[in-house]
């Protein structure tokens, strides 16, 4: 007996050792956001508590599998039946794992993701830059309505390939306001509808929260990255609820530049728009 | 030709009904001064409504049970022989073979499908099929393959075995679970004419109002999983009814094997919860043709109110899917270890426990929903405690194969990869449970690779675990166990390979539900295609293997494997009336290795006088 314990726990840490490097791996697409750090490094750690857990099964398995092998079908094994304090001890264990795991990093990031009982992320949710966000089959209209207490009138209708982008500032709170419509866009082919579900979702920041007819759904983030989609793919507006017949081309490029580039920007957009 | 005559009395009468159906609403919005007597949805619904009711009397439910109501004589009848799995048969092994053949083929088919999506994922682009018909290919994928979750293990093994396992003749109510079968048939046709009638685009949850607005075979969807959810629901009562009152003398609830616990918690979910999922897409189909306005913003209604409707039964769903895998890995465990199965009553227990939580987590489906922020913490809390029963299944196993002496025959192999899987599927659950992360993971593949791993990982291989644990039971004939390891360890490293890899796209922001993607993610997905087109190739080690040895294969002991439940105390295949003689519980199923252990039955007359049926006075626990 003592000897199978000392070899599957040698097996386990060995797995474990092996598996945690995966914690330090770079498995995520660019940190753009604020939000982006903090998800990147709860993942991380949930990575860090739930490979010991999934290896300890495959330690067990892959050590009984190989050591534990019937010599003949009448042959007798141990004759224990899990009547004393093992499973007593496992269920105070795996509870206290399970509750940690709910307070840290469950509850905890929840409570940083909610810092208000309106708050969507985890910039400030009344957030310096304001845009109103209409999803439709099958694009983006951006409102820019307003920036540091100025109120702006600019707006970007972005399809895909159309290569209009929805342009952020750095370091700015941004909110979103996110509704979603079936008259901004009519496809000739298409007939008029009265707006389906979308999800609006840039996977550079993290963020994603569904559009609804009837409904007003906010998100805020905090760009901290100079990005734009030409270059990487994780800077994009893509949809993430299946929408119908084009929900597969429902991304749309996005481009974070300097606050100076911003106000360059809105100053040109807002000329296009005047015209 | 009692197949031939049982098979055309059903569809000429659900042909026939259907027109009348049709016909009689076309006659009444003429009356009314429509100015259209055809609109196809309104049309069909009222016809299918119909012709189900023609299909089912037409198939032997007129003949055996309806003519009771008026008063007539109704006909029995016992036929032998291949025909009788074509007919309104009510014997319990019949519908168990009808349920597993029908989806064994429906599995084989939306796993075709995945090899289509696949094709077409190997690399950015549009190739091989246009948007449309992709949407339509990941509809049916999805809702084919829930239903064979659902159903086949279910009603395919649970009507087989739990009548066996509890010692009984047949289940509790007989006419019922061969109602509960029938209606299966005009599910599969509905499903199966989408493609031709419009193709589908909403995916297996069917969300609106896109479900309400869509212009495609929707309606057709809406009255198959309706159907569906009426089958389910019969089947729950049966199964719950025959648990609690059909149990052999001495069957108590502390004897009885693990399968028939999870049947019988799987019963209570599909029974209570199967509701919501017809429910919600009966409120979409009186949205589509009556305008009701349910999901309708503009009318009053709300979307959202469908995803909680949707989520009260498609969370449980989960369990009635996985719950009947993990008490088929605990049963085959248990017999092949050589020693007594772990901590029993803590895995049954677990059953129990799920059984309470799995009813309050509906909405970490969600998380990005747009739900109100304080409903996202009761959901992340509940959820992760979910945690803890489940580590009780885990214990059960691990402590029943820790110093076993275990013979790994195909089964156990399945077996023992359904702890593997599902421990792989748990701890990645933890991600989705967790909102900050669930926030970026959700709708992407990431999501996709965690629930292969539960539900193909965790059911679809014990799935195969039975099929191979009982297939000599079934059929009286052995397969090639040489081949059933090969098919094992080809589709172990097939899955593995294909949806371990998949959590990788998921996370670098790959959504799911696309026929098209970045071309930065070539790479990996042409990887995932090649390795999902070789875990499709290995399916085919096994329909040849089986095929093979139900024609072919040599005679099957009673009890190939040495073990103590009641099924193998009887012939393989089974008589009608499954033992020759009444069964008597005498002890536990799984005291292997325990030289003075009493047999777990034993079977003749000399019972004690009096004893009750159902188990509860038959002995000490």
């Amino acid at each position: 007996m003592a000897k199978h314990v000392v070899s599957v726990v040698l097996l386990w840490a060995a797995l474990t050792a092996v598996g945690e490097a995966l914690v330090f791996a770079d498995l995520f697409p660019t940190v753009g956001s604020h939000e982006a750090e903090d998800f990147d490094q709860i993942f991380r750690v949930l990575l860090f508590m739930g490979i010991p857990v999934f290896n300890f099964v495959v330690a067990m398995l892959v050590h009984s599998f190989l050591r534990f092998r019937a010599g003949g079908p009448q042959e007798g094994g141990a004759t224990f039946k899990g009547t004393g304090a093992i499973p007593k001890v496992w269920l105070l264990l795996t509870s206290c794992l399970a509750v940690t795991t709910i307070i840290y990093p469950g509850l905890t990031g929840l409570r940083k993701l909610q810092s208000e009982a309106n708050g969507y992320g985890w910039a400030d949710t009344k957030g310096t830059l304001i845009i109103h966000v209409q999803a439709f089959q099958w694009g983006w209209q951006y409102d820019y309505q307003e920036y540091d207490g100025e109120k702006l009138a600019v707006s970007v209708f972005s399809l895909h390939g159309d290569g209009n982008e929805l342009v952020l500032p750095l370091e700015v709170g941004a909110r979103f306001e996110i509704n979603s419509t079936g008259a901004a866009y009519d496809f000739a082919t298409e007939e008029p509808s009265s707006g389906v579900l979308h999800s609006f979702w840039i996977p550079a920041f993290r963020m994603k929260i569904d559009a609804i007819p009837g409904r007003t759904t906010t998100m805020t983030v905090k760009p901290t990255e100079l990005g734009d989609y030409g270059r990487d793919p994780a800077y994009r507006v893509q949809c993430a609820e299946l929408c119908g017949l084009s929900h597969t081309t429902m991304d749309t490029p996005v481009r974070v530049v300097s606050q100076e580039e911003f106000k360059t920007w809105l100053a040109e957009q807002a000329k296009a728009t005047k015209k | 030709m009692w197949a031939l005559r049982t098979l055309s009395g059903g569809l000429g009468m659900g042909l026939l009904f259907f027109y009348i159906g049709i016909g009689l609403t076309a006659v009444l919005r003429n009356w009314f001064g429509y100015p259209e007597v055809w609109d196809r949805d309104f049309n069909v619904t009222i016809g299918y409504v119909f012709g189900l009711l023609g299909w089912v009397m037409g198939m032997g439910m007129w003949g055996s049970w309806g003519r009771e109501w008026f008063g007539l004589r109704t006909h029995s009848y016992y036929i032998r022989g291949w025909q009788r799995y074509f007919t309104w048969s009510t014997d319990h092994k019949v519908i168990g073979v009808q349920y597993l053949a029908t989806f064994t083929i429906v599995f084989l088919l939306a796993g075709l499908m995945a090899m289509l999506m696949r094709l077409e994922l190997a690399t950015s682009g549009l190739q091989f099929f246009d948007k449309s018909q992709y949407n339509t290919i990941l509809g049916l994928h999805g809702i084919l393959m829930i239903a064979v979750a659902v159903a086949a293990v279910v009603g395919g093994f649970g009507n087989y075995f739990v009548p066996l396992l509890i010692g009984a003749d047949d289940m509790a109510f007989p006419r019922l679970n061969a109602l509960s079968f029938w209606l299966i048939p005009p599910v599969a046709l509905m499903l199966l004419i989408t493609p031709f009638m419009g193709g589908l685009e909403v995916g297996w949850t069917a969300y609106p109002p896109l479900s309400v607005q869509t212009q495609t075979a929707q309606g057709f969807w809406n009255l198959a999983i309706v159907t569906f959810g009426l089958s389910s629901i019969l089947s729950g009562l049966n199964f719950v009814v025959t648990i609690i009152y059909m149990r052999a003398p001495g069957m108590t609830w502390s004897r009885l094997p693990m399968f028939v616990w999870s049947m019988f918690v799987t019963a209570w979910l599909a029974l209570f919860y199967t509701q919501g999922f017809a429910v919600a897409l009966l409120m979409v189909t009186l949205d589509r043709i009556a305008g009701m306005g349910f999901f309708n913003a503009d009318d009053g209604g709300d979307p959202l109110l469908y995803q909680h409707v949707f989520w009260f039964y498609s969370h449980p769903a989960v369990y009635i899917m996985i719950l009947p895998g993990l008490g088929i890995a605990l049963e085959i465990i248990g017999h092949f270890s050589g020693k007594p199965l772990f901590a029993y009553r803590y895995a049954v227990g677990a059953f129990l426990g799920i059984l309470g939580l799995s009813g309050v987590v509906w909405a970490h489906h969600m998380f990005t929903s747009g739900i109100p922020n304080y409903l996202h913490g009761p959901f992340l809390v509940m959820t992760e405690l979910i945690s803890i029963p489940t580590g009780l299944i885990f214990l059960s196993a691990l402590g029943t194969i820790w110093m076993g002496k275990l013979r790994l025959t195909a089964p156990m192999l399945f077996a023992l990869a359904v702890i593997f899987n599902f421990a792989n599927g748990g701890v990645t659950g933890i991600f989705l449970a967790d909102v900050p992360t669930d926030i970026h993971l959700q709708d992407t593949y990431f999501v996709v690779a965690h629930f292969h791993y539960t539900i193909v990982g965790g059911e679809i291989f014990a799935m195969f675990a039975a099929m191979y644990y009982w297939f000599p039971k079934m059929t009286g004939r052995m397969y090639n166990m040489k081949l059933a390891k090969l098919h094992f360890w080809w589709m172990f490293i097939g899955f593995n390979v294909t949806f371990m890899t998949m959590y990788w796209p998921g996370i670098q922001g790959m959504n799911r539900r696309i026929a098209d993607f970045p071309a930065a993610m070539d790479g990996i997905n042409f990887f995932i295609s090649l390795a999902s087109f070789g875990l499709g190739a290995g399916f085919l080690v096994f329909v040849g293997n089986m095929v093979y040895a139900l024609f072919w294969g040599p005679a099957a002991e009673a009890n190939p494997w040495g073990a103590r439940t009641l099924e193998w105390q009887t012939s393989s295949p089974p008589p009608l009336e499954n033992f020759d003689e009444p069964p008597m519980v005498t002890g536990h199923p799984y005291d292997y290795g325990l030289p003075d252990a009493p047999a777990h039955a034993r079977f003749g007359p000399g019972l004690p006088a009096g004893t009750p049926a159902g188990g509860g006075g038959g002995g000490g626990g």
